[in-house]
């Protein structure tokens, strides 16, 4: 509703159809359909720079500087959402993360997600793990550092080879999803795609917490 | 209507600019000087002098008179130990309080400090409206600029100076920001640009896409603590270390001046003087090399957080005095993989731009958008003393985020929060902002209550908290105390304060800054009229009847130096600075070839 006149406003517009007056974000959509996108994962990232530079020549405090305090602080408000919906959708991850949550495939836990073994790399982490206990024990022993760098490498690879996997198996369910969408196919469609999804997103955290803990381990050497 | 301008508040210089006719303009003196030095000066009775005079003061009054207080704004007495050597003037205040300068007899925070230079630049704006005839000439709106990497205590710090100054500061911006919507301005720009801003105490670095008139920065990096003052300051360390460490403190503000004109000698020459010795640029070079150096690494940071490669950016914008430097503009354009161009006045580009946005934001001109970031990341200290980042750097401002706190034990009805910047893990690492209490939280279990806090930072950069239960709906009262900074009640007494004391007698301090003008040219004259050099000169290079125009200008000036009229005594001056000007320049010649032949000019 538009606090100016009082008349009424469907949920995404920024800008009463009425008296045309900025409007309060009391009530809103998603980041999606505030920058008027479907749920498409795949975004173009030209499109997406061009309804943010377009949005926000409408709404910036700059241009509401001798308005009203209402319609400053609607402009404030819808500035920030703006921004805030921009950053979340430009990066494919944290966009990726945005849309499990608003479909309520968000990890429920996700602190706890991150340090249970995703099933399908138990192999791999347990192997890991008994190179990284090898090292640190040959550390701990006064062996040279080049050798457990090279060796620390080597451990690195196949990590490498998991992630670069995971990274084509998004891509193509990403494309699943967008095509979904686009043929408005039914929530029993569409929840098998957003179950992989999460389950890809969760591995792919470990795997870079993997990483992350094999580039400190070899920053300890040196 | 009263007039808006634009403020660039620098650490050595500042100027005020405002927009004609759609052409943002920097308004200089009666000399068509545009800098003000950022230098204040108290004398013994407590008048207040800024700019010129107080720079000439620094000469024979050091202990009252104050330099590069930007350093100073939002910091802790904490943060500035060891900062204080070779500063003439006083450096104290409390423990976990703010910075108190010494001016004269009296204390003064950096923002009031600050306050007397904006008052100056508004004074000399509304003498410049009203010698164009402009009915109300009244300035009491303005855009200021801060340093892209300023964090919210020192923005907040600049603001409340223009408060105590008695300015509606409209907004804060960005200075490479300003600087690029300056360049902006002639050409229909559309690509990568980066800022690099290299002036007297600071260093910022911004990437931004320019495009359909929008200036967005896609990152920014920077050093509050790195500039000019900091190649001062290793020069000065050079000679004092030639000429022994104990001296007066006059002795060290004529090195500082020495050493500055040896610094900008080198922008122009392979060589100069320096304490009675030659000294090269390659010397020079060597030196300050280190200091050079730690800009480059927040530029190659500034672009991995724009995900750009050096070569994608499509030009280099220099800003800031200290980019006259050759190897600066060396070392940036090996970076960056071209040459940087800086056809607008470095000096001036940045009130230039501030001008701009007071332009825009005064009359809803649509042409321009500027959108900034915020330098770094916000937070708040949880468990274990360790960050949790809320608002990351480089997010685009205005920008919000939120966090759910709840209590520990049974019926509490506060919660402390304490908010930090920065991009370390731990909290003694990072910039204490603030501390808060939430108060007001309804009786309830442990873990029940669910209060839920909103950080807005604003289109200045500057940070506001809201808060609110969200089981009971309850908006919660915050008490903010800023870490570093001064509360409303105190900025309003500063404002007060000042009305009583510095603002006493504005047309007193001009006629004194006149006669000391006055004094000034009178004493030259008079060095080089009896000086033993000076029968050579009439002789070969004086025409007739020059000795005695002269002599009667000088005697003219002597006579009215004792009134009360200001424009009669500029008057005389500039008569006595006509009729010398032909002698200035023989007496000039001769010094020069004096230098040239081995000589000090010192010894003449």
């Amino acid at each position: 509703m538009c606090r100016d006149c009082g008349g009424g406003a469907p949920v995404d517009a920024h800008f009463c159809p009425q008296c045309t007056k900025i409007l309060s974000i009391g009530r809103h959509g998603d980041y999606f359909s505030f920058l008027g996108l479907s749920r498409k994962l795949n975004v173009s990232s030209n499109d997406l720079e061009q309804r943010f530079r377009g949005l926000s020549r409408q709404f910036h405090p700059d241009y509401f500087f001798n308005a009203t305090p209402t319609e400053r602080r609607a402009s404030l408000e819808r500035s920030s959402y703006l921004n805030d919906a921009y950053r979340t959708l430009k990066n494919p991850v944290t966009r990726l993360e945005y849309l499990l949550q608003l479909e309520g495939f968000a990890a429920r836990n996700p602190e706890e997600a991150s340090k249970q073994v995703p099933p399908a790399l138990l192999e791999e982490v347990f192997a890991l793990n008994e190179e990284l206990d090898e090292i640190r024990d040959m550390r701990a022993a006064g062996a040279a550092p080049e050798p457990l760098t090279a060796r620390l490498e080597r451990a690195r690879g196949p990590i490498e080879a998991k992630r670069a996997a995971h990274e084509a198996q998004l891509e193509e369910l990403f494309a699943k999803w967008d095509a979904l969408l686009e043929r408005g196919a039914p929530d029993a469609e569409r929840r098998p795609v957003l179950e992989s999804l999460r389950n890809r997103t969760l591995e792919r955290n470990y795997i870079n917490n993997l990483l992350a803990g094999i580039e400190r381990e070899m920053a300890t050497d040196v | 209507m009263s007039k808006v301008v634009g403020i660039d508040l620098g650490t050595t210089n500042s100027l005020v600019a405002f927009v004609k006719d759609g052409a943002p303009v920097v308004i200089r003196d009666k000399s068509r000087d545009a800098l003000v030095p950022s230098v204040v000066s108290a004398s013994e009775d407590g008048t207040i002098f800024v700019g010129r005079e107080a720079q000439r003061r620094l000469l024979t009054d050091s202990a009252r008179t104050v330099y590069s207080v930007k350093r100073f704004m939002g910091k802790g007495i904490d943060d500035v130990r060891g900062e204080a050597t070779l500063l003439p003037f006083r450096v104290g205040g409390e423990a976990g309080g703010v910075v108190k300068i010494g001016l004269g007899s009296r204390e003064f925070t950096a923002p009031e400090i600050s306050a007397f230079i904006l008052r100056d630049l508004k004074h000399r704006a509304e003498a410049f409206f009203a010698e164009q005839g402009e009915i109300d000439n009244e300035v009491d709106r303005a855009v200021i600029t801060v340093p892209a990497y300023f964090n919210d205590a020192q923005r907040t710090a600049t603001r409340d100076a223009g408060r105590i100054a008695g300015l509606d500061v409209m907004r804060i911006i960005n200075e490479p920001t300003a600087a690029s919507l300056a360049y902006g301005l002639d050409k229909r720009h559309t690509g990568l640009i980066a800022v690099y801003d290299l002036g007297g105490g600071t260093f910022d670095i911004s990437i931004l896409r320019v495009e359909d008139g929008v200036f967005q920065v896609l990152s920014t990096g920077g050093d509050t603590h790195l500039g000019g003052d900091d190649i001062d300051l290793l020069l000065m360390h050079k000679v004092l270390a030639e000429v022994g460490w104990s001296q007066s403190a006059e002795k060290v503000q004529e090195i500082r001046k020495a050493v500055i004109q040896a610094k900008w000698d080198l922008s122009e020459r392979e060589e100069t003087l320096l304490n009675g010795r030659r000294f090269t640029r390659a010397e020079f070079e060597a030196l300050i090399r280190p200091i050079v150096d730690r800009t480059l690494e927040p530029c190659r940071q500034a672009l991995t957080d724009a995900g750009l490669d050096a070569s994608q950016v499509d030009e280099i914008v220099l800003v800031g005095g200290s980019t006259r430097i050759p190897m600066v503009r060396r070392l940036v354009g090996e970076l960056f993989g071209k040459t940087p161009h800086s056809d607008l006045n470095p000096d001036e580009v940045v009130a230039l731009g501030a001008a701009v946005q007071a332009d825009i934001l005064s009359t809803g001109n649509r042409e321009m958008l500027l959108l900034d970031v915020t330098p770094l990341s916000l937070g708040i200290e949880t468990m274990g003393g360790v960050v949790s980042k809320i608002i990351m750097r480089n997010s685009t401002i205005p920008a919000t985020g939120s966090e759910t706190f709840t209590t520990g034990v049974d019926n509490q009805t506060a919660v402390d929060i304490h908010v930090l910047q920065g991009e370390r893990e731990l909290v003694v690492d990072n910039r204490s902002l603030a501390r808060f209490r939430l108060r007001g939280i309804p009786p309830m279990p442990a873990g029940l209550a669910r209060v839920q806090v909103q950080f807005q930072i604003d289109a200045n950069g500057i940070l506001s908290v809201t808060a609110h239960e969200l089981r009971t709906d309850i908006e919660q009262t915050i008490e903010v105390k800023p870490s570093y900074g001064l509360t409303d009640d105190e900025v309003e007494r500063m404002l007060l304060d000042s009305f009583e004391h510095a603002e006493a007698d504005f047309a007193a301090r001009l006629l004194i800054e006149e006669r000391n003008e006055a004094e000034s040219v009178i004493q030259a004259t008079e060095k080089t009229l009896r000086g033993p050099g000076f029968a050579e000169i009439a002789q070969r290079d004086l025409a007739p009847g020059e000795q005695q125009r002269i002599e009667s200008a000088l005697a003219e000036l002597k006579a009215v130096l004792g009134s009360d009229d200001r424009d009669l005594i500029h008057d005389k001056t500039h008569s006595l600075n006509d009729a010398t000007r032909h002698l200035a320049e023989v007496a000039m010649n001769r010094s020069v070839q004096a230098a040239l032949s081995g000589r000090n000019v010192n010894e003449m």
